[in-house]
């Protein structure tokens, strides 16, 4: 057993923290957060030189050929950093599914442009947020809700009921019959609802059946852990560092033992996250059934991480409190991730069955 | 990163599982209390069998009898034995104190209480608390004089856990007062029934004996059971209480394992686990039992790499005791009228289990250092976090 990162993993996330030290400052995720947009190109851009969109993707498709216990750790930093960005959607459970499909034309016309950073492609998989048909026709009628950067998605891969069976769909965003409705939220993520009015889907749009939904789903449930626990992280380092040096009464209140056992149950919640996830990426990478170990890592670092942020505002107080300082951003960031590809209910449910509960 | 065992690791824990197929568990009598730990109950008879095998002394030098296996078999071990309910109670302290032996023994406490702690006869009490000594240990009274080549202890120590069945005491003592507070500490290593030493059990909430007091009452011991130089017991303690956080609750998290098993049985039997916020709750247990055992495998690796512990065992020895208090509390809603029933009570439910469990857990983060004295060295040695004055 070793809980350590090989030493290329440790390189690779030395740089991206490097990288995003220089080129996602506190300041820079501010003011993404507060643009309409919410994307910030030349950042993209500059992951995809790294290579870091592609890190699924093989060689010959244009890709730098990482593990997922690679796009793990880089995900860790990224939401450290907390940077903006359709990363998790577009290039890991979208390039998850588009790997696994069975429709050569599209993986080979979409997978290299996606790992380039030049085209974005969202998703929407989740049944409880989804109601889709393609009729007899080939038309694609209902809404999908909480889509993520669809207002920047070139293409859409959707779950959409067919016949008897579900069918996983690409869908251009630009297609007629397709309408994209902001939703507003709390968090710096850009959510949409998209409806679908009759949408015409041809053959060259269908990615086959659902077989490859469930892993790109897990695949994203692990980058979402992922991003909770380098968030939560980052929540413990801001924490700390406030309580040795804000003083009251004379003193750091980090002196104060109220505060120190807060800031130690927030290290054993971040430990306690980050080893489920590193233990069910090893054993989803080592192909050895996981999905019982995807499931507990998001339901536990849901509740933890969320957790790490709640007990954090108590920590800085009043400072906390607005908008110009980190914590917020960190802490709805958590959240939304806590949501997306399964909440822990949902995770939860899974794991009852897989301990035997009838 | 690799989470799995290696192939000797997988192989040798095939060989408990063997080794407890073998050897129903219904054979080995119980001598002392399953305090909740996750070590079962006291029993001389398990310890004995464990060393018919060799496993005892697995880890250690060639030249004191052992095998000089890694560690980590000692990890497998703990977890096939907790996870198949055995009892092997005084296991982790046989291990520990033959280890601080093997490091800074004398020649006679290596010659003659190593071979009975391989032959599984030789298991010890920690005689660290008194009265007025808690989580405040360096206000002990229990003098150590030196007279001739013996040494004369007099003191009360009290929490002693099997103090009454166990075969050595291991009793801290001041040697000599010394400007600097955490100095002139010394450790022996006591034979029970040495004269002047009177133990008396301390009934527990739970009906049964595991702890007891131990008045010593001018005791004389040979200067070479001393554990360790003349007056620097403190930071062989320290080690000592840092190792027990780690070893006296690794094998929590499959003992828990085990106890879910059992719920999980149940509900599936009585139906409840028909209910939505029971199973969520049960699932939340397993997901908290495994990230638990996850937080003492790190820590393991990184006592089995020699790097640095400064918070590491501290935050698991908290969750673990703080998982064991919610499972048991889980279970004890779980069986509902039929909770408070004891072992051995018409209608009892799991073999009276969970009542035990529940009991036994509340005492878990009061010993070995409380939660709170645990918090405060996380938040000061594992971040940095200043010291609150201490009041001389």
């Amino acid at each position: 057993m070793d809980f350590r990162p090989s030493p290329a993993q440790q390189l690779l996330v030395a740089t991206a923290r490097d990288f995003l030290k220089k080129h996602c400052p506190p300041e820079r995720v501010q003011r993404v957060a507060l643009d309409a947009r919410g994307v910030d190109d030349a950042l993209w851009q500059r992951m995809a030189e790294l290579g870091w969109q592609g890190l699924l993707v093989p060689a010959e498709l244009g890709g730098s050929e990482g593990s997922l216990l690679d796009v793990i750790l880089l995900v860790e930093e990224m939401g450290r950093a907390g940077a903006p960005g359709p990363f998790v959607p577009s290039a890991v459970v979208a390039t998850s599914v588009l790997l696994a499909c069975d429709n050569a034309d599209q993986k080979k016309r979409l997978l290299p442009a996606m790992a380039a950073g030049e085209r974005i492609v969202g998703v929407a998989l989740a049944d409880e947020a989804s109601s889709l048909e393609v009729d007899a026709r080939g038309r694609l009628t209902g809404r999908a809700l909480f889509v993520e950067a669809a207002h920047v998605a070139d293409a859409l891969v959707v779950a959409a009921r067919a016949g008897g069976e579900t069918q996983l769909l690409l869908v251009p965003t630009d297609r007629r019959g397709i309408a994209r409705w902001p939703l507003e939220v709390i968090g710096p993520e850009k959510l949409f609802e998209v409806a679908f009015d009759g949408a015409a889907v041809s053959a060259e749009d269908r990615l086959g059946s659902s077989a490859g939904r469930r892993g790109a789903l897990q695949a994203g449930a692990l980058a979402r852990t992922a991003e909770m626990v380098g968030a939560a992280q980052r929540v413990l380092e801001l924490a700390v560092e406030y309580a040795k040096t804000r003083v009251q009464g004379g003193r750091p209140i980090g002196g104060h033992q109220a505060i120190q056992h807060a800031c130690a149950d927030l290290v054993r919640d971040v430990d306690a996250s980050r080893g489920l996830l590193y233990a069910a990426t090893w054993r989803t990478s080592e192909g050895v059934p996981a999905a019982a170990d995807v499931a507990m890592a998001k339901a536990y670092a849901s509740e933890a991480c969320l957790t790490v942020a709640r007990r954090a505002h108590q920590i800085f107080g009043a400072i906390g409190y607005c908008e110009e300082h980190p914590l917020h951003l960190l802490h709805k960031r958590i959240h939304a991730a806590s949501l997306d590809c399964g909440d822990a209910a949902l995770h939860l449910e899974e794991v009852a069955q897989a301990i035997g509960l009838r | 990163m690799e989470f799995g065992f290696s192939p000797a690791e997988t192989a040798f824990a095939e060989e408990v599982r063997g080794f407890l197929r073998e050897q129903p568990l219904e054979r080995f009598p119980v001598d002392g209390m399953d305090a909740g730990y996750g070590s079962g109950a006291h029993s001389r008879a398990f310890m004995k069998a464990l060393a018919e095998r060799g496993w005892i002394s697995m880890c250690w030098p060639v030249a004191y009898g052992g095998q000089e296996r890694p560690m980590f078999f000692k990890l497998v071990l703990f977890e096939e034995l907790a996870l198949a309910g055995a009892p092997f109670g005084p296991l982790a302290g046989s291990w520990q104190t033959a280890d601080a032996i093997i490091e800074y023994g004398s020649e006679r406490l290596r010659r003659e209480v190593l071979p009975a702690v391989a032959r599984g006869e030789a298991t010890f009490w920690q005689g660290y608390s008194e009265p007025d000594a808690g989580s405040d240990l360096l206000a002990l009274k229990t003098e150590a004089r030196r007279d001739g080549d013996q040494y004369v202890i007099r003191g009360h120590k009290i929490w002693s856990s099997h103090a009454g069945i166990a075969t050595h005491g291991l009793v801290f003592t001041r040697t000599s007062r010394e400007a600097r507070r955490s100095r002139g500490f010394s450790m022996f290593v006591v034979p029970n029934g040495t004269p002047g030493m009177d133990i008396r059990p301390i009934r527990s909430l739970t009906g049964g004996v595991y702890h007891y007091e131990v008045f010593l009452d001018d005791v004389r011991v040979p200067a070479d059971l001393r554990l360790g130089p003349e007056g620097e017991g403190f930071q062989a303690l320290l080690n000592g209480l840092d190792s027990d956080r780690f070893w006296g609750r690794f094998y929590k998290a499959p003992a828990l394992e085990r106890v879910l098993r059992r719920l999980v049985e149940h509900a599936n039997t009585t139906g409840a686990s028909r209910d939505p916020a029971l199973r969520r709750r049960l699932a939340a247990m397993a997901a908290e039992i495994a990230a638990l055992r996850l937080l003492f495998f790190r820590a393991a690796c990184l006592l089995r790499d020699g790097a640095p512990i400064s918070y590491e065992t501290a935050v698991a020895k908290v969750y673990a005791d703080e998982t064991g208090q919610k499972l048991a509390r889980l279970g004890m809603d779980l069986l509902g009228p039929w909770a408070p029933l004891r072992a051995g009570s018409r209608e009892a439910r799991l073999d009276g289990e969970i009542s035990h469990a529940y009991l036994t857990s509340l005492g878990h983060t009061i010993a070995g250092g409380t939660a709170e004295v645990l918090r405060t060295t996380v938040a000061v040695r594992g971040l940095g976090l200043p010291a609150e004055p201490r009041k001389a």
